[in-house]
Parts: C-alpha cells; sequence; structure tokens
C-alpha cells in the first residue's frame, strides 16, 4: 500500500490533478482512510496502465473510459473462464473429454 | 539487446515524431494488458518499450548513438521486472473493477458466471411430453366425453373426448406432460386413444351400423318398432314386405361431430319365433307350395 504522494513519485508522467480526476470517474478505486488514500498493487498497475494508454499511446480521456471498460469487461470474462477452466480440471477424464468434444463442434 | 531503431522499425535518422509514432503503433500491438492472450506480448512490449526509452529520449538517443550505452543499459525506463496490470486484473483484486461499470455496489454476481453456472443447476426446459394409451367406449368416441382418468402411473387427466373421435387417434392434453423446469411450461400428454367395440354398433366413418331383429310379420305388413341408436332409442318404421337385409336410413343419427353428420343404417333382420308351433309351419308349407320361391 502507498499513498497518494508516493504514487505520484513513482509514476513519472503522473500528477496529482490527473489522478484525481481518474479517481473521481472511477477509473482508480483506492482505499479511502479519511482523507488519505491507499493504492495497493493493482491500483499502482492499473495506474501505470492508464498513464501508458493516456501518455504514450495518446488516448484520450473519452476513449480511454470506452477502452478501461472494455478491457474490465474482457478481464471479468476472463476470469469466469479461469473459474471454469479449474472446475472442468477437477472433473473427472471422461467428462473432461466430453466436454473438450463439445467445445470442439461449437 | 538489438538495435533499437530495429525494434521500432525506423531508420537512424528518423525524426522524434516519426519515432513516437512507431512507437504507439507497436505499443499498441503489443501491450500485455491490451493482449492478455498473447503470451509473448509482455517479451515484445518490454522490448519496444526499452528500445523507446533510449531513441524516445533526445538525450539517451544521442548516448546511444555516439556509442556510450548500448541497448541493455540500467539507465532504461521501464524496470525489468514490472508488474502488468493483466496479472492483477486475472487475480482476485481485479474484481473490484470489474464490477465499477456495471453501477452496482452491491457486489451482485458476475453475470456471465452466474448464466453459465446458472445453466448447470437451474436447467429451463420445458416438461417432456408424456405418452398414454386410453380406451373408451364406443359411444364416449362417438358421442364424446369428459373425464377424469387416473393413469398407471398415477398421474391425473382432464380428458375432453370430442365427438366422432376414431379408434388411435391421439389427443394432446396440453400442459399436462411432465412439469417444466425453471420457469418453464410443462409438456403435453398424449394419449392414444382405443375405442372398445359396441356389441350392437359398428362404425363406417361417420355412419353407423346395426342390425335390427324384427318378426317376421313386422317384415311382412310392416311396423314401428324401437331400435337403438348412439343417441337413444327411437322408433323405426318397418317398412310393409321388408326382408332381412333391407337396410333403413336413420338420417342424422350417426356420428354428428363438429364438420360431420353420419347417418343411421339399420339393417333388419327377419327372425323366427323360436319354436314355431306345428300350425304356424304347416300354413306356411301350404302357402310355399303355392308360391313357390327360390331366395338363393
Amino acid at each position: 500500500m502507498i499513498n497518494e504522494i508516493e504514487i505520484i513519485a513513482l509514476i513519472e508522467p503522473l500528477q496529482a490533478d490527473v489522478l484525481q480526476r481518474w479517481i473521481d470517474l472511477g477509473w482508480v478505486l483506492p482505499n479511502h482512510d479519511g482523507p488519505s488514500m491507499h493504492f495497493d498493487s493493482t491500483d499502482v498497475a492499473r495506474v501505470r496502465l492508464i498513464c501508458e494508454l493516456h501518455y504514450d499511446l495518446r488516448i484520450e480521456e473519452d476513449s480511454l473510459s470506452l477502452v478501461l471498460s472494455l478491457m474490465d469487461q474482457l478481464y471479468a470474462a476472463r476470469r469466469v473462464l479461469a473459474t471454469f477452466a479449474s472446475a472442468v480440471e477437477a472433473q473427472p477424464e471422461d467428462v473432461r473429454a466430453r466436454i473438450a468434444c463439445l467445445v470442439k463442434t461449437k | 539487446m538489438a538495435d533499437p531503431y530495429q525494434i521500432l522499425g525506423v531508420r537512424r535518422e528518423a525524426g522524434a515524431d516519426e519515432i513516437r509514432k512507431a512507437y504507439r503503433g507497436l505499443a499498441k500491438k503489443t501491450h500485455p494488458d491490451l493482449h492478455p492472450d498473447d503470451k509473448a506480448a509482455e517479451v515484445r512490449f518490454k522490448e519496444i518499450a526499452s528500445a523507446y526509452a533510449i531513441v524516445g529520449d533526445e538525450a539517451k538517443r544521442a548516448l546511444f548513438d555516439s556509442g556510450k550505452i548500448d541497448g541493455s543499459g540500467a539507465e532504461l525506463k521501464p524496470s525489468p521486472d514490472r508488474e502488468f496490470y493483466r496479472q492483477h486484473a486475472e487475480a482476485e483484486p481485479g474484481v473490484k473493477y470489474e464490477q465499477y461499470w456495471r453501477g452496482s455496489e452491491n457486489g451482485q454476481e458476475d453475470d456471465l458466471f452466474a448464466e453459465l453456472f446458472g445453466r448447470r443447476t437451474t436447467v429451463k426446459m420445458r416438461g417432456s411430453d408424456l405418452s398414454y394409451t386410453l380406451a373408451v367406449t364406443f359411444l364416449e368416441a362417438v358421442n364424446g366425453a369428459k373425464k377424469r382418468v387416473v393413469m398407471g402411473d398415477g398421474k391425473t387427466l382432464d380428458l375432453s373426448i370430442p365427438p366422432g373421435l376414431v379408434d388411435q387417434q391421439i389427443l394432446r392434453l396440453r400442459g399436462q406432460g411432465q412439469a417444466g423446469a425453471g420457469g418453464e411450461k410443462p409438456g403435453d400428454a398424449l394419449v392414444e386413444i382405443h375405442v372398445e367395440p359396441h356389441p350392437l354398433f359398428q362404425r363406417n366413418g361417420n355412419d353407423i351400423l346395426s342390425i335390427l331383429a324384427i318378426t317376421l310379420g313386422e317384415a311382412l305388413a310392416g311396423a314401428k318398432v324401437p331400435a337403438e341408436t348412439v343417441t337413444g332409442t327411437i322408433n323405426v318404421t318397418v317398412p310393409k314386405g321388408s326382408n332381412t337385409g333391407t337396410k333403413l336410413r336413420l338420417r342424422g343419427k350417426g356420428v354428428v361431430a363438429r364438420d360431420a353428420k353420419g347417418d343411421h343404417f339399420v339393417e333388419l333382420k327377419v327372425v323366427l319365433p323360436d319354436k314355431p308351433d306345428d300350425a304356424f309351419v304347416k300354413s306356411v308349407k301350404e302357402w310355399e307350395s303355392m308360391h313357390p320361391y327360390d331366395p338363393r
């Protein structure tokens, strides 16, 4: 967990007002403890990604909202898929074979 | 590390804008967080980022161009062991961001998960059809009937037998089959009807055939005799001089259904008395000798 000052120092192009706007937009969701904010490693990685998308890849904030929404949905779907993959993994061999067969014919 | 110009696909003398553009194009294609399925993306992206860290920065580019640093310099910007967002997003902590866009703070079950999982637990399926056979009487089939029957499997069926039903016809009783699952409709009961024969009546399409026994006198002199029909007993006029095999048509007394109006054909059968007495036999013999005839 790092605070607001630390994350701004850590991620080069990040400015306090920009970070605050992203938090207001819901793009970054740090834990709030009274007036101070705490960013876990997921938040930091996400801020770094948003910085890259915005500053390096020049995705404007309007489009960025859509990109992030789609990206989060993609990861949500992947998480579900992973859950199912492990559920399938736990099945006996014949069940797995049948599922594999069904998936292939789709 | 290979030549950063080569990695970015630009000439050595490329301008800063050209280099930035090249980097942006490659980064979009390889950013690991945007390509979670591409295992090689991370390596490739790091390579591109490292290359851009050198030639995208005027000072470092000058140092590289003059041979003072090489491509593997420790002063490169992106730390080689940096974490990408995808590592987090695919683990438990990523959940809070997934849920943000749903606009619900109640931490609702993942829709996709619920949908997939739901399919396994609450199957949505129309109930299956159940087949039965049921015997009904001849008159029930002709006239129609409403019945409540308990079938062999304990299932109670409410049947409405339409008038004019034929043997082996299948009645579909909507919603009286197996119950549906997950809010879906129940199946139907398919009831094959077997019509029992009747001692008196036979059926030919919508017509009813029966045999009516009459006495010799009724046949010879004509008479009004009671006859059974499918709707009850009526008085039939036996014409004078009728014989065995004479057919009488009783209009509209056959199968009367929605689009059918059959007739009842009564075939007369002249029946001699059980124990004709001598006087009767003698008079007939006498009559015959006077009026011989050949019925064959």
